[in-house]
Formats: structure tokens, sequence, C-alpha cells
């Protein structure tokens, strides 16, 4: 549904605004770019139209009822050396009875047919990354597929529009979506609209070239990618129609057998209080990917059962991730390799008193037994990362290192159906012991 | 040509999909009905603890060029953004261009682009909420009690809006049944049994398991091939346990809930209280010693008697607990063996004569350095 729409007036010269305005023409877009952030709800929308200008002050009215346009936006800027010098935009009338409109008066020095341009901000456009992994039998390797989704609930349809999706964090000092409201209260609501006939929104869901080539082979359309400043612009080949309330979603990349690894991690600060699994790759070329960084999204993780069927292994949003970034996907505690911890022993020592005999510090000496036991039928590597509080010595005979002050940290391979029991003790100093 | 082909699951949605190919720009307002493609193979498949995931094959009749297939799933609850689509043949020339979803419906369309007119295959994989799952297992002990007939079921209640006419339920350990499932109807499967898997009976005094310090009658199962298990993990699920009574019946002789247990692990059931063992405990000694300005020690003697009043020996075992530091001494005396299970925690093994015969296990520990 078109809400937005542009009407070039003629007008008396004197008379007040709208007393004796006349339509002359109500022209088309001719082309319309989108460029949307996902980092804010803030979409550009470019578009270009023709229209004849008249010599000496043309007016043209500029309105988007019902839609989430900022109107502090709204730009006007011929296009082409010829219109840039026959045109110029005098004045900018934003009228009292609707905060949904703008007349520019445009000056015209060379009457004719000229193609301008009219940019704004609108919200409710929106975008989105997701992936679908296919993990391998093995957990060694997966097929990693790309979706990007557009998500149109801005109250205007754009039409064969060019789509650009911008990766990045962007800074905005005021919402689009709180400047597009009316700053005093708006006419009452518009009635809905009657419900589309199914046929006409599937006839819509269908997108532009070079999906409805006809007869022809088609393909998946590409997204090229490419950097600018701190972001990554996603260009969607071709153009594309997502009508008000419609989501597309469209493949961004594919790649078959990304190495993957699979370790078991106690690490609470990055993965929660439990012992996991996480499945590890790079965003590199040894991984087949570091092309571009990959947006945050919803991963879906797939197990691949033999005969091209599949099993649920789990989702977990990911963050952005750059290039030669690791990625790490948290599927969750495994009940097959299992870790638990005990304290063993406790025992306390050094008591120091003050001169009223009371105990003014001591040290504690804690012997603690970690078991992990690795119930699967293939060898699991294992790390865990054990932290401490106050001053505290660390001692183990296994081969633990020091992963910040706080922590220990121990890697090691556990062979199908092992267990293998971790001892270290802690001894820490407490009141004027510890000083 | 531009096709359009319309692939509707809507209402009783796994059993009511529809095909229908049309003209899009000349016929789109009589769509009709061309193909009704059937499901070639449903599987219903529990691999997640929390998630069912139904994977359904399809035959779509496409022309050369676009085709248009829209699918909806109105009344059931499925995950719309689970939904992984895809040609069987891996190496089909068949490409999926798009997937679309409209405002305020349970539907998509995808655009998919064929070489030439065929029929191609499609699996189709979603996850479903609202089919629930349940293990249980039923135990039939021999007289003896050294060894039980272990049956392992598996229920599924199927509350998702869609019906199942046939489809193969896979459990999480592989085992697959077909069955026919009804919206809101439920099915109980038997999908393991194991004969003569070795029992263990245990009798345990554990203040934390029985606050008032009853005798618990536990049976422990070994999940290993040796002890006649050991094929799957045992996931956790309601045990009811009959045991033979030597007339060729059984008596229902207690439940407990198994916990998930892992090939090489231990499920430990509680059939009930053994009120032929008696335990009482008395501290004969609770002294405070070796104070040093705040800080002080205590000596305690904890006395249990014990009396078996069956007609044979039993075995008890202790699990006591003492909080913080502290030393056994050992002048302990009365048990078989002792472990220290960890700083706070100590299991005795204790004989117990039959027929009343009173025992007592003496437990003598310093607890040091309170403040």
């Amino acid at each position: 549904m078109n809400r937005i729409a542009l009407l070039l007036l003629t007008l008396a010269m004197t008379a007040p605004l709208f007393a004796k305005e006349e339509l002359v023409t109500l022209p088309e877009r001719d082309s319309v770019q989108l460029t949307i952030y996902n980092s804010e709800d803030c979409t550009l929308v470019s578009e270009k139209r023709s229209l004849s200008f008249k010599q000496g002050n043309n007016r043209l009215q500029f309105s988007w009822a019902n839609t989430l346009i900022d109107p502090t936006s709204v730009e006007f800027a011929p296009v082409g050396k010829d219109a840039q010098d026959a045109l110029e935009v005098l004045d900018i009338s934003y009228p009292a009875e609707s905060s949904e409109m703008l007349i520019w008066t445009v000056a015209c020095t060379k009457p004719g047919g000229y193609t301008v341009e009219i940019s704004y901000f609108t919200s409710g456009i929106s975008w989105s990354a997701e992936y679908t992994g296919q993990v391998n039998p093995a957990e060694s390797a997966m097929d990693l597929t790309a979706y990007v989704t557009v998500t149109n609930r801005s109250g205007e349809e754009y039409e064969d529009a060019e789509v650009r999706l911008v990766v990045g964090v962007i800074h905005l000092v005021e919402r689009i979506v709180d400047l597009a409201r009316p700053r005093y209260p708006a006419p009452a609501p518009a009635p809905p609209e009657a419900p589309m006939d199914k046929a006409e929104m599937r006839k819509m869901a269908r997108g532009a070239s070079p999906e409805k080539s006809g007869g022809g082979m088609a393909r998946p359309k590409e997204i090229q990618k490419a950097g600018l400043s701190e972001y990554y612009i996603y260009s969607i080949e071709g153009t594309e129609t997502i009508p008000d309330g419609w989501s597309k979603r469209l493949r961004s990349f594919e790649i078959k057998d990304v190495p993957l690894k699979t370790v078991y991690r106690l690490e609470p600060d990055k993965f929660g209080p439990y012992f996991t699994k996480v499945l590890e790759f790079k965003n590199d070329d040894k991984h087949k990917l570091g092309k571009e960084p990959l947006p945050d999204g919803l991963v879906r993780l797939y197990k691949k059962m033999g005969d091209g069927r599949l099993g649920y292994m789990g989702a977990i949003f990911s963050k952005y991730i750059p290039k030669n970034e690791e990625v790490k996907v948290n599927v969750g505690p495994d009940a097959e390799c299992t870790m638990s911890e005990k304290r063993m022993s406790l025992k306390k020592k050094d008591l120091t008193f003050n001169q009223w005999s009371n105990l003014v510090g001591w040290t504690t000496v804690e012997e603690f037994e970690t078991e992990v036991k690795n119930f699967r039928d293939r060898d699991v590597e294992i790390e865990i990362h054990r932290t401490m509080a106050g001053k505290f010595e660390f001692d183990s005979d296994d081969a633990w290192e020091k992963h910040d002050a706080d922590t220990q940290k121990i890697h090691f391979t556990l062979k199908a159906g092992e267990s293998r029991k971790l001892k270290f003790k802690v001894t820490t100093k407490f009141g004027e012991n510890a000083k | 040509m531009n096709k359009r082909l319309i692939f509707s699951l809507a209402g009783a949605a796994l059993v009511a999909s529809v095909v229908g190919i049309s003209q899009p720009d000349t016929a789109e307002a009589r769509i009709k009905l061309a193909t009704l493609p059937d499901k070639e193979a449903v599987v219903v498949r529990f691999d997640h603890p929390n998630q069912v995931l139904v994977e359904e094959e399809r035959t779509i009749s496409l022309q050369k060029g676009l085709n248009t297939v829209d699918y909806s799933w109105a009344g059931t609850n499925i995950d719309k953004g689970s939904i992984v689509f895809r040609a069987v043949d891996v190496n089909s020339k068949v490409e999926i261009l798009s997937t679309s979803y409209p405002p305020g419906e349970a539907a998509l369309t995808w655009s998919i682009s064929s070489p030439d007119a065929r029929s191609e295959k499609f699996r189709l994989s979603y996850l479903m909420a609202n089919i629930q799952r349940e293990t249980d297992y039923r135990a039939i002990v021999s007289n003896d009690e050294k060894s039980l007939t272990f049956r392992h079921y598996f229920k599924i209640r199927n509350w998702s809006g869609g019906t199942f006419d046939s489809a193969d339920f896979i459990t999480r350990d592989g085992k697959t049944f077909e069955k026919g499932l009804d919206q809101g109807e439920a099915k109980r499967v038997l999908v393991n049994k194991w004969e003569k898997v070795s029992l263990t009976k245990e009798y345990v005094y554990d203040q934390y398991r029985s606050s008032e310090g009853k005798v618990m009658t536990d049976y422990v199962l070994k999940n290993t091939k040796e002890m006649g298990l050991g094929a799957i993990p045992l996931e956790y699920g309601k045990v009811r346990i009959y045991q033979d009574d030597g007339k060729g019946t059984t008596a229902f002789t207690g439940e407990d809930w198994g916990q998930f247990t892992p090939i090489g692990d231990d499920m430990r059931l509680n059939i009930g209280i053994a009120q032929d063992i008696k335990v009482e405990l008395k501290k004969m000694v609770n002294d405070v010693e070796n104070r040093r300005g705040n800080v002080y020690d205590t000596n305690e003697v904890d006395e249990y008697e014990i009396k078996n009043f069956k007609d044979s020996e039993a075995e008890l075992i202790l699990v006591l607990r003492v909080q913080g530091e502290w030393e056994m001494q050992k002048d302990s005396e009365g048990y078989t063996s002792y472990e220290r299970i960890d700083n706070e925690t100590i299991k005795f093994k204790v004989k117990c004569p039959a027929k009343g015969t009173p025992i007592k296990l003496k437990f003598h520990y310093k607890r040091l350095n309170n403040w």
C-alpha cells in the first residue's frame, strides 16, 4: 500500500496556502533504494521521481500519512547537472493542519522535465541475520548457511526497491520512531485497510528480478558485501518488493564443510555455571570463511542423522563476529559428558590472635577433586576454568595454568568412555594473614 | 512460464496438505487444486531433550522457471524460524530462491526455480511445540531380589494441533516405532526390554534423605553391559517396581524417579522404608576443648544403635555428615569399612546380625577451629 504521495501543485501567487492550488501530476517513483541499519530502527529511503517544472516557482507537496517517516529528515535534491542548475529549493512549509506533509517551493529557471531525489529516514523496516548449521555426525564439520531477513512494518510498500543492509553500530541522538510521531494530537487514524486478496498478497510476495524473470532457470540472488568505514554493506542483487507487514528471507551465503571443533567447557564467565558443550570455528580462510564479518543473529544447529535427515541440536544468539575472530556456539550441557567437583578436605591453620585473644587471621587449606566422565563413544576435548577468591595459592600435580589473577585453567583430551580425576589444593589467607 | 503452486498445511495440518497449480496473472482468482502430494515419510524425532523435530517428505510437481509454493500451518504449533526446506536429492538442480512471510499468518511462501518441468521430492524439517514425551519403566524383580526384567516405555501426547496418520517416532536413543497419532491422543510404546539385569539391594540410613532417621531400601542398577544394561543412556522417568512373589504373580513394591543415567553410571531407586531395621542415635560426648581466645575445638561421640529384626544378616550403609573442619578419631568402631565421600560426608558399612541383636557404631570425631 502506497501511502507516500508526491503532488506537484500550481497556485495563485498571493493566495493563502491551499486556497487555490490545483493538482497537476502525481509522479510515480522511478526507483527507490533502501539502506537498512540493523543496530537501530532506521532506514534511509532514497527515491527518484521524474517531474515537470514550469518557469518560476513550483510548489511540491510531499505527504506520508500513517507511515513512520521522520519529517526532519526529508530532503529534496535535483539529480544531474542540468537539474541542479535549473532547480533551487526556496523554502519548505510544514502545514499546521497536517503533521505528515510538507510543501517545497522550488524555483525553476529553465522549464522542463527533471529527475529529483527525495530521501528520508523511516523506522519500521529492519533486517536481521540468521544462520543454519548442519553438523556432521562426528561433529567435525558443518554446512553453514547464512540468511538475511528483511521485515517491513513501516506502513509503506516500496516496490522494486534496491536493498542495502548495513552491518555495524551507528550513533543516533534521537530515535527515528520518536521523530516520526506527531508532536501534537494527530487526527483520528484511518480505518484499517480491507484485507488484501490472498492471491494479490502472493503476487506481492514474489520477488523482483531475477526471480521474476519467467521461464529461465533463476538462481538465488547474490548478496555483495563491501566494507565502508566501520561498517559493512550488503547489497542484494536486483530489486525487492516487500509489502507492509511482510518479511522476506534471502540466502546470504552457503559454505560446505566448515571445520568444527567440539570442546566441553566450564567457563562460568562466558558460558554460565554449567559444564557445557561448545562447537567452535573461526571466521577465517582456514574455515572457508573470513570474507566478511558475520552480523549478529540466531544460529540454529542441526545434526545430520544420515540419509539427509536432521536432528535438532540447539539455537543460540551469536554476537557480531569480526573477520578472523573465533566463534564458540554453546549448545548446552550434555549428559553424556559430565563434570563434578567435590571438596575432599578442609583444614584451618596459622590462627592469629590479637592482644585480646580474638582471632584476627587464619589460613584455610582445601583439597578438591574434579571428576570428568566421558560416556560418549569418541574422544572429547575438555577445558575447565576454576576461579578462586581472596588471597590464595593454587597447587596441583595436573597441568593447570594461570588464566588470570583469580582463575586457573586446564585443557586436555579425554578418551571415549574414560574418566579423569583432577586434584588440586587451594590455600587461602584471611584477615591479618592476608595482609 | 511463471507457475504458482499452493502447498498448504492447514487445520489438521499434517494430514490435510494440498497442492494447487495455477497461472499467476491470468488466473489468480481461480486457483485450482491440481495435485495432492502424498506425504511419503513423516519422522518425529526426540533427539533434543526439550524440542521435537518433525520431518516430512513431499513430492511437488514443478514447472520450468519460477514456482511459488505456499506453506501454511494454521492451528498448529510450528516454529517458523526453524523450518528447513530442501530437495531430498543433494544434487538437485532445483533452487530455493527466497522465503516470504505474510503478516499475521502462520504461513510462508517459497520461490523455487526449476530448470525444467519435473517432480521433485522435498524434505521439510521444523520444530513443533506441544508434543509431550515421557519415559517410564517397569521393573519385575526376581523373588530373590538378585535380578530384574526392565521394560522401557516411551509415551507421547500430541497437543500440537496436527495429526499424524502414520509417522516414525524416533526416541533419543534412536529407537524407531511407527504409529498414527491424532490431536489430543497419547500413546505409550514399549521400546526396550532387558532380561536378567543384575540388581544390588542396599539399606541406607541418611539423614539428608529421611529426617526421621528411617532406613531406606534402594535398588541399584548399573547401566553396563556386564550387568545386563549398557545399551543406551537411561532417560529420566518413573520406575514402577514389582516383585515376583514366587507364586506366578507379582506384587507392587514401590516406585521412584529414575535419574538420567549415562552408560556406565548407576541408577539408584528407592522402593520404600525398611521397617525391620531400626537405627537410634545418641550423642554420648559433646565437649568443648582446646580454647584459644574465641577459637575452640569440640570432641563428639555419636553412637548409633542398630537392630535388624530380619531373619538374616543385613548390611546397613550409614551416610553421615559433619560440617566444617573435622577429623575422625581412631577409636571409632563397629563398622566393616568406611569411605570419606567428601569433606562433609562419610559412609560407613555395618554388618547387622539377624533377629534384633543390637550392634553399635561408635563415630568419634573432633570438629576443629570453630569460632
